[in-house]
């Protein structure tokens, strides 16, 4: 990448006029190494990831992309607040860049913090289409280190992004390696009696669903910045430093839980906006989010930073040394967690105890007979974690199996303890309430927002100026990070005035999450899951905010198209 | 909170403030923060602001023997704190910090000095009354008249929990 950096003498003669930057981007086919396999993939200027854009505060960039593929493409500049026609997104922000072709981007940057782009056209950023953005702030960070290094995660799978999709939509759990045994079963049975036993394996099979759910692709190589486990990202320190980890998790599907084992870590930033400090053991990362933390090695030692799939399918793993080569020892990985029945409470007809028969239609009823809640409540139990009986995270289902525990037993960061550092909005009422109810038939992989997918939906519509609050209502049993695009979502998390600002923000399965959103941003904006192949199967709104300044109407050109890729 | 958990925190609070009692003016390497003076025995006054999450300035410069009139005003939207130490003596104060954050004292830009009278245990209270730190809420401002006896590892530090770790401290440095 070249950055010309216009702003040098310019802005000597010129005081008024601001920072000006422009960047070339390629969009190329390459090959793609994990250490374990080497596959085709799609990356910028010849590497997966891109090149790590580095912007300050109050630049005006421009953005030349090169499509050099046999494909369209885009770019998406992931929690930027820009115009709407230069959010990247074909088929609601612009047609997206033929092969051949180059697109230039123009937009002020106006935050400050960690943020990443990638592809939004078909599957081109599970294929590896994605690249870190920094930004620095105009005044001085509220926080000290001596240096930052980006950490971006990645699933990194030897199928391509098309063929996972095509097999999913076959065989929903083809990528589901942790099917229950039928050793597990028997083990099950030791420990709970048969008829127990047996009633669960029922229950799950005719939710179409099983406890091992938890991550419907598995089979991947755990990335960090492009290296697999075997060739080990690593960071080099002096002692005695403070380091900014500025964590990206750009994966397709996956949600890691993060350590490093030796060292606390300060969570300084979440989704590019910096919150109040908190010392954290370990951490959940959600596909798309990011949080920044501050280490600070006393030793000269090797730290391993490792980061395990909430569902242990897999994991990526890199090094903090005091020099190139140094290795702590990688921690094995934890048993697999196995979602509950509380996991699913959220599912139509499956409210706690008292189950009701009706509206559970495509159910077997001659085995349900068998199923009095008492038996539910035992089975709950029995999938439950050694937390069960802690404070447990407010934001997973009491008496989840995916609720997390740090592994040394202290500090895992809740969504709870994320709280503004400087809040952006004024706090007030919202004008509105619209519920998302997130679902979905494993059966088929379909996913959808309250029952409709994509493609069927009509536009959700916002009026310029006003708050909304949004219910998520998660009824599915899986983890869905939901994204909008353009404007920010203001987390619930019962802080008030100090609720975090967030981009993506993740919902449980058979929880009820809320966010807010001051609608700002005039144009047309995607809103979605961002599992890759759950957004393309449906989970996915086109959200048009209706008013505001007369300039920034979507011209009807920028609206056609068929549709928004994921 | 349940009695067991309260005992718990009693039990901590009590063996942190003793660690502490030693540790204003002494940690274990015999290194030596320094002691309270009258304001009348300053030889100069230097002006600290805290901020969200910072100081300004961020290191201070002094001559052994010397006594310093600190006016420490907190200009942030948070609660924050100035403490004169070892990195010791403030990692051992952390604990304290969070205890009082986990009790509720400390909420955001809030001091709630009524729990800080509460009585726990062995005569202990969560007062944060050592003389070498002031806890300021966003506005306040207070004085520490600080002398400087000897020479050591010494910072100034907000032990607010996550904000030394993220960098609110300052040097002090002896000439």
């Amino acid at each position: 990448m070249k950055a010309r950096l216009l702003a040098g003498a310019l802005s000597m003669l010129l005081p008024m006029i601001a920072l000006a930057g422009e960047y070339d981007l390629t969009v190329d086919r390459i090959k793609i190494d994990t250490g374990d396999f080497v596959k085709e993939g799609i990356g910028y200027n010849g590497k997966s990831p891109g090149p790590e854009l580095r912007f300050k505060e109050g630049e005006e960039v421009t953005i030349n992309v090169t499509n050099n593929l046999d494909e369209m493409t885009s770019i998406h500049w992931h929690g930027l607040i820009l115009p709407f026609d230069q959010d990247g997104v074909p088929g609601i922000s612009f047609p997206g860049i033929k092969p051949g072709e180059t697109f230039t981007y123009n937009f002020p940057v106006v935050q400050a913090g960690t943020y990443w782009f990638h592809s939004h056209s078909g599957f081109q950023e599970p294929d590896g289409a994605f690249g870190a953005i920094v930004i620095e702030p105009e005044g001085r960070e509220p926080f000290r280190y001596d240096r930052d290094y980006v950490i971006q995660l990645t699933d990194k799978h030897p199928h391509s992004g098309d063929r996972i999709m095509r097999n999913l939509k076959t065989t929903p759990d083809y990528y589901n390696r942790q099917q229950q045994t039928v050793g597990e079963f028997f083990s099950e049975v030791s420990e709970h009696g048969f008829m127990d036993s047996v009633k669960d394996r029922l229950a799950w099979g005719d939710m179409r669903m099983m406890k091992a759910d938890i991550e419907d692709v598995q089979g991947f190589t755990g990335m960090i910045n492009g290296k697999g486990p075997k060739q080990n990202w690593t960071g080099v320190f002096k002692p005695g430093e403070r380091i900014r980890l500025r964590f990206i998790n750009s994966s397709a599907m996956t949600y890691f839980d993060v350590r490093i084992p030796g060292l606390d870590m300060t969570v300084v930033q979440a989704d590019g906006n910096n919150v109040q400090p908190v010392n954290v053991d370990e951490f959940r990362i959600g596909v798309a989010e990011t949080y920044d933390v501050i280490v600070r090695p006393r030793d000269a030692q090797a730290y391993t930073v490792f980061a395990e799939s909430m569902g242990r399918s897999g994991f990526a793993r890199a090094t903090l040394a005091p020099e190139e080569g140094m290795q702590a020892p990688v921690p094995p990985m934890r048993d697999p967690a196995r979602l509950t029945m509380a996991d699913m409470a959220g599912m139509p007809g499956m409210d706690h105890g008292g189950m009701d028969h009706s509206t559970m239609s495509d159910m077997d009823n001659s085995s349900m007979a068998g199923m009095d809640p008492s038996s539910m409540e035992g089975m709950d139990h029995s999938g439950m974690m050694e937390n069960g009986d802690e404070v447990s995270d407010p934001f997973y289902a009491k008496g989840s199996g995916i609720a997390p525990t740090a592994a040394n037993g202290g500090k895992f960061l809740s969504y709870t303890d994320l709280k503004a550092q400087k809040p952006l909005y004024e706090d007030r009422e919202p004008t509105r309430e619209i519920e998302l109810r997130l679902t979905g038939n494993m059966e088929r992989y379909t996913w959808s927002i309250n029952g409709v997918k994509y493609e069927d939906a009509d536009p959700i519509r916002l009026q310029y100026g006003e708050r909304v609050r949004f219910k998520f209502v998660n009824e599915t049993m899986m983890t869905h990070p939901m994204h909008l695009h353009g404007m920010w979502s203001i987390l619930d998390v019962g802080a008030g005035e100090w609720n975090p600002i967030k981009h993506t923000v993740s919902v449980q399965p058979g929880t009820t999450l809320y966010m807010e959103t001051e609608v700002d941003a005039p144009g047309q904006w995607a809103f979605h899951c961002h599992l890759s192949y759950h957004a393309a199967a449906g989970m996915f709104r086109k959200v048009i905010v209706e008013g505001g300044p007369e300039a920034s109407q979507p011209s009807t050109e920028a609206a056609t198209d068929a549709g928004g890729d994921a | 909170m349940n009695a067991s958990k309260f005992i718990v925190a009693a039990v901590a609070m009590s063996i942190s403030v003793t660690a502490l009692g030693a540790g204003a003016h002494e940690d274990g390497h015999g290194a030596k923060s320094g002691e309270p003076a009258k304001a009348s025995e300053a030889d100069r006054t230097i002006t600290v602001e805290m901020h969200d999450n910072y100081y300004e300035p961020e290191a201070i410069e002094v001559q052994q023997g010397e006594t310093v009139r600190f006016v420490v005003e907190n200009k942030g939207n948070l609660v924050h704190e100035f403490n004169i130490g070892t990195p010791a003596m403030h990692e051992a104060h952390q604990e304290e910090m969070m205890m009082m954050v986990e009790h509720g004292v400390i909420q955001g830009g809030k001091l709630h000095h009524d729990m800080m009278e509460m009585d726990m245990g062995n005569g202990h209270s969560m007062k944060h009354d050592d003389p070498n730190s002031v806890l300021l809420e966003p506005g306040q401002s207070k004085e520490i008249v600080w002398t400087f006896s000897e020479k050591g590892n010494l910072e100034f530090a907000c032990n607010v929990p996550g904000h030394y770790q993220a960098g609110m401290y300052g040097d002090v440095n002896f000439n």
